[in-house]
């Protein structure tokens, strides 16, 4: 189960405005504020963050909100979160933010395969995209498929799945959509 | 006694050092007399820096300074048109004819001259300017149709210092002019400037020690600027000037902070300044300049 939230929405209810601008730590850490209550309120295991209709995100709203939900996730009932509507220059201000921290999350794009973004290695990214096109996998599969050894594919495949980027089912990983 | 300043006929980020060595001791004890009357051009990080000086005056409780406003009359009507007098009323006595603002058609003014008092300010400034920076960035200087919202990251960022490190408002003014003295092509530029702690002070307490005799406003600016760091303890901050200096490097960009006693740059290649100027005339707060040229050409 997915628990979509509506970035756009938020922001219009916190800053009782019509902006459609994601500025300043203030308005970020008061949407963050929301996100938290609605999951606390959720039994889904994933978040699907949705920025559609923002028009400029900052890095400062890109810090209080995708970094500092990120990192609350050492919390108790972490969920996955996904993130879906940005545009390019809000790729480049969440990737900013969460290499900063050493996190990273996926993202969404219209008509294509899912994004990451922040800070895996690349071994972790190849591994990310060779298991949304699987739809599920162990690290035999994805081995396989990328002719790594299998330790290699082992270990990518623990990467994504400390950062909450695939979901796990015993030996098995899914993308997240598919969980 | 008087002590007469003279605003630099051509006054800019460079010749603003020029400016702040008129006054002397902070906070100058006697009347001022900012005298304008030959300025023949000011750019909006100068008109800003002017504010601010009257502001420092004003919360140091200091006598209200005398401003003669310029002789000629277009550098008064763009004066006008750019907010200037309506702020620099509440904090100089005007003397000399001042035009009243006349609204008209496009302008090169992409931000009036806006104080910045509160994050609610910052908000503003960005829906403000969001229409027109998408059309002049991109329709006359050429840059990709996102640079804008980049554009409007910086801005907001350079906004949002003043309020959480000034420890008091400041200004802040857009505009798209032509840069004929260093690049000959047009430039969007971004002034931002606060009548604040500054930077030495603002790290002091979390950093100085680190520096030790190194510390000073240069080493300030180059810990913020450079080594991104903050006042704050929360690990996340410091990255909008980190994300300014992303966008700038695309674009071929600068920026400048001027802050106490010195200044520091990230010069791009069409430009000759130093990266760093220390030992200046002391200056309240802090003063940035974000400009971002037309690409040329062969890189559209």
């Amino acid at each position: 189960m997915i628990e979509t939230i509506r970035i756009g929405h938020l922001l219009r209810e916190t800053a009782s405005s019509p902006y459609r601008n994601l500025v300043t730590r203030p308005t970020g850490a008061a949407v963050r504020v929301r996100i938290e209550d609605a999951l606390a309120r959720s039994d889904c295991l994933t978040a699907l963050l949705d920025f559609s209709g923002i028009e400029l995100l900052d890095f400062s709203c890109a810090e209080e909100i995708v970094a500092k939900l990120l990192l609350a996730q050492a919390l108790p009932q972490p969920r996955f979160v996904l993130l879906r509507g940005l545009r390019d220059d809000q790729h480049d201000a969440i990737a900013q933010v969460l290499t900063h921290h050493r996190l990273a999350v996926a993202a969404l794009i219209t008509g294509g395969e899912p994004m990451l973004l922040g800070w895996v290695s690349p071994d972790a990214r190849d591994a990310f995209a060779c298991l949304y096109r699987l739809g599920r996998g162990c690290a035999g599969d994805l081995a396989d498929a990328l002719g790594w050894p299998e330790p290699r594919a082992s270990d990518a495949l623990e990467a994504l799945t400390r950062h909450r980027l695939v979901r796990p089912e015993g030996a098995l990983r899914y993308p997240l959509l598919v969980a | 006694m008087t002590r007469v300043i003279e605003v630099p006929t051509h006054f800019d980020d460079r010749s603003f050092d020029q400016f702040a060595a008129g006054f002397g001791a902070w906070p100058p004890e006697e009347k001022l007399l900012v005298d304008a009357r030959a300025a023949q051009w000011a750019s909006p990080y100068g008109l800003i820096g002017l504010l601010t000086a009257g502001q420092a005056i004003a919360e140091a409780k200091g006598e209200r300074p005398l401003l003669t406003v310029p002789t000629s009359d277009e550098v008064r009507r763009y004066w006008a048109r750019i907010g200037f007098f309506r702020h620099a009323a509440e904090l100089f006595e005007l003397h000399g004819r001042v035009p009243k603002a006349a609204a008209s058609g496009p302008s090169d003014v992409l931000l009036d001259v806006t104080p910045v008092r509160a994050m609610e300010d910052v908000h503003q400034v960005v829906e403000k300017i969001s229409e027109s920076a998408s059309r002049i960035l991109h329709g006359e200087l050429g840059l990709e149709r996102n640079a804008a919202m980049r554009f409007s990251m910086a801005l907001s960022e350079s906004c949002q210092n003043i309020v959480e490190h000034a420890g008091t408002g400041g200004w802040v003014a857009v505009q798209v002019y032509t840069f004929r003295r260093r690049l000959g092509r047009r430039v969007a530029v971004i002034a931002v400037s606060d009548a604040g702690v500054g930077f030495r002070r603002s790290l002091e307490s979390t950093h100085a020690k680190r520096f030790g005799e190194r510390w000073g406003d240069g080493a300030a600016l180059e810990a913020a600027l450079i080594q991104g760091v903050s006042r704050f303890r929360d690990p996340g901050r410091g990255q909008g000037l980190a994300g300014i200096k992303g966008f700038l490097d695309r674009w071929k960009g600068k920026i400048s902070i001027r802050s106490g006693t010195a200044r520091l740059s990230i010069v791009p290649a069409w430009d000759d300044d130093l990266p760093l100027a220390d030992h200046l005339a002391f200056f309240p707060g802090a003063q940035v300049q974000i400009t971002i040229p037309a690409q040329e050409a062969e890189s559209r």
